[in-house]
């Protein structure tokens, strides 16, 4: 990782050779700004300057140093006559204590040092300078995975800074041919991204394409790494998520050594995955901290919530409304008593809990935590009870609602809840439109829509279509362990047949 | 961009193909009239068409009643069964939703005409389930079958329908027929259906209102009671219980039921058996004068639940004596029972003819057309076996034990 290569398209200008001509530049090329530190100093009788941003570096190890040699210096009196060059020498060799230092002779360089957290040591008389690595952000600490939580398992999750997380990843896998490719992105932020795979399992071809998506991702800024997700994403329009993210450590490095690529984003707990397959959203990392029978078991039932979350007021708004001999008859009669003097129809009865059930939960995230409690026993009162003791709603369109809500709820991944969110609501408009049959033609354009869906050229839903025998070991269950050492086949990218194979491997 | 454009055109179309469709035959729940029964009576003009339909404020389980009846009995004259209904709509408030209906009742007097128009548009209606079972009103109209109020459940038909299922599983002199099962009889040539017979018991008017069931001992009930035995479609008679008995073994439609036999030897008392297992296989035969006989073998095993003699049941000699005497008297009362139908009503009941038809084809061609009046002298031999399985709880009867002290 080279946090001084430049790739930004600041002036090439070459650093000046007097201190003030110096001082001057960094001040025109950055403004006149207040938090940026110019600290005179003296080594080897030749004047200098030590150039940091406050808050974002910490220059004390090299100020430190800087005054020992001078009290050294004054002992060696006499010494005189030392050329700038020497000097600088003397002073990246033997002086500083900084682990990461090199000379530097742009401007722009220079710049980028600095806005990274570095510190920029000039001697007077010089073309050149030295940068020293000095980060020193103040970050949060290493804490438990909020939107990910597990029973048993790990508990940390990633933080702000990339730094950790490559370092939380490393640690979990402690094997040479883990590796990091960097890079910078956003004109504007200049942030740093990682990408991050295991030598010899990621599949070359997925990793020059995500290399080439990302390089031509053309961002004036990224704050988080979403940003980055809707740019390499295969499809734009799918409401299916196609780019994993977990704000777990031993999720991610499973993911790697599954032969899967890792994106880091600086300032983002949340990091990337490609390629994504439909299967992975209903993957927990406790399914596999868990006894892997009783692990299977409720990854059937997540994909079976999630079947429930998607289609159940669509179900029952069309059996209620066009297959009523469907319906064993001691059920149809309570449903009828139930609906009895309910003013709407039951489509309109539905979007009005479903829209009202959105809005709850929207108010519910953003509400500070002691009032968002306040938000959902008024939610609950509003809708559970007033509305059907007023008549208006039926006691069945609240269950209805009810298991719909909990069951997406239920979903390991927030993104493919979202999936189940959004098409509920076509899923609705059909059913109410044309009855069971509506539902399954909606179903039948999802099933080919899935099967037609990519993740970095891997098939979305592989191990099912592509049925691939040997990765049932961990689709819909998890055999134990004795029985499925390796777990998953690796992922390669689907040879396109319009396009001929890119002659390597 | 020429294919975005397409995209659109196309989802354009879809569009519209969703909107300008309507609603096509979207209902909803509460513009429904549920119709748990149809009674079909005669009328000089057609039909007198009866239909029970479910008021839904009533059944809802937890709102307290209001007091107004469950159910509520429109009934409506028609040139068919389809006119009668439209007609019914002057009245019923709501859409009249036939496919949960649980029985459809005739009355008796348009059974003995023939029912063959009724089955035509029960069939032929799409909205009907097909699951409903069919009874006849036995000596009076369907009309007033379904307009009685029955305890324990709150929907008269749900009572019939219940009373039918239950007794026909633990009792097997009722019939659990239904639309499909009747046709199949009818159609096939062969054999001749039965209908499971359901008469007003007491006062017909009083049994119109709910407050009578809060009495301990309603005073009318609605009462199953034989099957009605027809000719083609035509209802040409009833069968005792002994004989309605006989038919359901017949067309192995016992799962079980209760017998008694008398005690073996001396001493008067009974030994109660219930059947566990029934199962009736017709032999076509030649007989001695070249025509076709019969050969029935009745398979049986039962359960011995009721012992009033003093018979030392570890014995094995004594269940061979209860077995030979339970299969005398099965044979008895199938060979009698049969004769009986034979004679009075020419009507095979039984499908025999049926097994004629399957057996002997050949055989079968030449008494096709005059079947029903040649099983009228058809020879048939009736053959019981009896496996008496167990014995109950206790081993010894205990007025044997009594006695012995």
């Amino acid at each position: 990782m080279n946090a001084y290569e430049s790739k930004g398209n600041d002036p090439d200008l070459r650093l000046p050779e007097s201190l003030n001509e110096f001082q001057e530049a960094i001040i025109e090329l950055m403004g006149d700004s207040s938090d940026i530190v110019y600290r005179e100093v003296q080594f080897a009788g030749i004047g200098g300057l030590v150039v940091y941003v406050e808050g974002l570096a910490d220059p004390s190890g090299i100020l430190d140093s800087l005054m020992e040699a001078k009290n050294e210096d004054r002992t060696r009196e006499g010494e005189n006559g030392v050329s700038p060059g020497q000097a600088l020498r003397e002073l990246k060799i033997n002086t500083l204590s900084e682990g990461r230092i090199m000379e530097i002779d742009s401007l722009g360089a220079a710049s980028v040092c600095l806005l990274a957290g570095g510190t920029v040591v000039y001697l007077d008389g010089l073309a050149k300078a030295l940068a020293a690595g000095t980060q020193n952000l103040k970050q949060r600490a290493v804490q438990e995975a909020t939107s990910q939580s597990v029973v048993r398992g790990p508990r940390e999750g990633f933080t702000e800074s990339i730094s950790d997380n490559t370092a939380l990843i490393r640690r979990r896998i402690q094997n040479p041919s883990l590796r990091m490719r960097y890079f910078r992105m956003g004109e504007e932020t200049r942030t740093s991204v990682v990408v991050m795979y295991m030598n010899g399992k990621a599949d070359p071809n997925i990793l020059r394409e995500l290399y080439d998506k990302l390089e031509k991702a053309d961002l004036p800024s990224i704050l988080e790494s979403n940003y980055i997700e809707e740019m390499i994403q295969d499809q734009r329009y799918s409401p299916f998520p196609t780019v994993y993210n977990s704000e777990r450590p031993d999720v991610i490095s499973s993911a790697l050594l599954e032969g899967r690529i890792a994106i880091l984003v600086d300032g983002s707990p949340f990091v990337l995955v490609v390629p994504a397959l439909f299967m992975h959203y209903f993957q927990s990392s406790e399914d596999y901290y868990q006894r892997g029978d009783f692990a299977s078991l409720v990854r059937l039932l997540r994909y079976f919530c999630f079947a429930i979350a998607l289609l159940t007021p669509s179900f029952y708004i069309a059996i209620t409304t066009y297959h009523q001999e469907m319906i064993p008859p001691n059920l149809l009669l309570s449903l009828i008593g139930q609906r009895e003097g309910i003013p709407f129809p039951a489509f309109i009865e539905a979007l009005i809990m479903e829209i009202t059930f959105e809005i709850l939960r929207e108010a519910g995230i953003r509400l500070p935590k002691s009032i968002g409690q306040s938000v959902s026993i008024v939610g609950t009162l509003v809708i559970g009870q007033a509305a059907v003791e007023a008549g208006l709603i039926s006691a069945a369109m609240v269950i209805v609602v009810s298991i719909t809500a909990i069951s997406n709820f239920a979903l390991p991944a927030f993104n493919v809840g979202i999936s189940a969110r959004l098409l509920r609501f076509p899923f609705m408009v059909l059913s109410a439109l044309f009855g069971l049959y509506g539902i399954i033609v909606l179903l039948i354009m999802l099933g080919l829509h899935l099967c037609k869906l990519e993740s970095m050229g891997v098939p979305y839903m592989t191990s099912f279509a592509p049925f691939r025998l040997s990765d049932q070991k961990d689709a819909l269950v998890r055999l134990m362990r004795p029985f499925a050492r390796k777990y998953f086949g690796s992922l390669k990218k689907q040879p396109d047949p319009a396009r001929p194979s890119e002659g390597s491997s | 961009m020429k294919e975005r454009l397409r995209g659109l055109m196309l989802a354009g179309l879809l569009l519209h193909a969703s909107l300008l469709t309507g609603c096509w035959n979207r209902r909803e729940l509460n513009d429904l009239a549920v119709v748990v029964a149809l009674g079909v009576d005669l009328e000089e003009t057609g039909y007198l068409v009866t239909a029970q339909v479910v008021n839904p404020n009533e059944v809802r389980s937890q709102r307290s009643s209001s007091g107004s009846a469950s159910v509520v009995t429109y009934t409506e004259k028609g040139v068919s069964i389809p006119d009668a209904l439209q007609r019914m709509l002057g009245k019923v408030p709501r859409q009249l939703y036939l496919s949960h209906l649980r029985v459809m009742v005739f009355g008796e007097s348009l059974a003995r005409k023939g029912l063959i128009d009724v089955l035509d548009y029960a069939a032929r209606e799409h909205d009907l389930r097909n699951d409903f079972y069919m009874l006849v009103a036995k000596g009076s109209k369907a009309r007033d079958v379904l307009s009685v109020v029955t305890p324990f459940e709150k929907i008269p038909a749900e009572s019939l329908f219940s009373s039918i299922m239950v007794s026909n599983k633990k009792w097997a002199a009722t019939g659990r027929i239904k639309l499909q099962h009747f046709i199949t009889v009818l159609d096939r040539g062969g054999s001749n259906p039965v209908l499971s017979g359901v008469r007003v018991e007491g006062d017909k008017k009083k049994g119109r209102n709910n407050d009578f069931l809060r009495e301990i001992r309603p005073e009318t009930m609605l009462k199953h009671e034989g099957l009605a035995v027809f000719r083609k479609d035509k209802l040409v008679g009833w069968l005792g219980e002994d004989d309605s008995k006989t038919v359901n073994y017949m067309i192995n439609n016992v799962s079980g039921t209760t017998g008694f036999v008398p005690c073996p030897g001396r001493g008067k008392g009974s030994i109660g058996v219930s059947i566990m297992q029934s199962k009736t296989s017709i032999k076509a035969v030649k007989g001695e004068d070249g025509k076709p006989a019969f050969k029935v073998r009745h398979v049986l095993e039962a359960n011995v639940d009721d012992v009033q003699c003093e018979l030392d049941l570890s014995d094995p000699g004594s269940i061979t004596l209860i077995e030979k005497e339970l299969e005398d008297l099965a044979r008895g009362n199938t060979a009698s029972n049969i004769r009986e139908v034979q004679r009075k009503f020419a009507s095979d009941i039984y499908g025999f003819g049926e097994a004629l038809h399957r057996q002997m084809p050949k055989e079968w061609a030449k008494y096709k057309s005059e079947w029903d009046s040649y099983f009228k002298t058809a020879k048939i031999e009736v053959n019981v076996e009896v496996a008496l399985r167990k014995v109950g709880s206790i081993l010894q009867p205990l007025k044997k034990d009594m006695e012995g002290q």
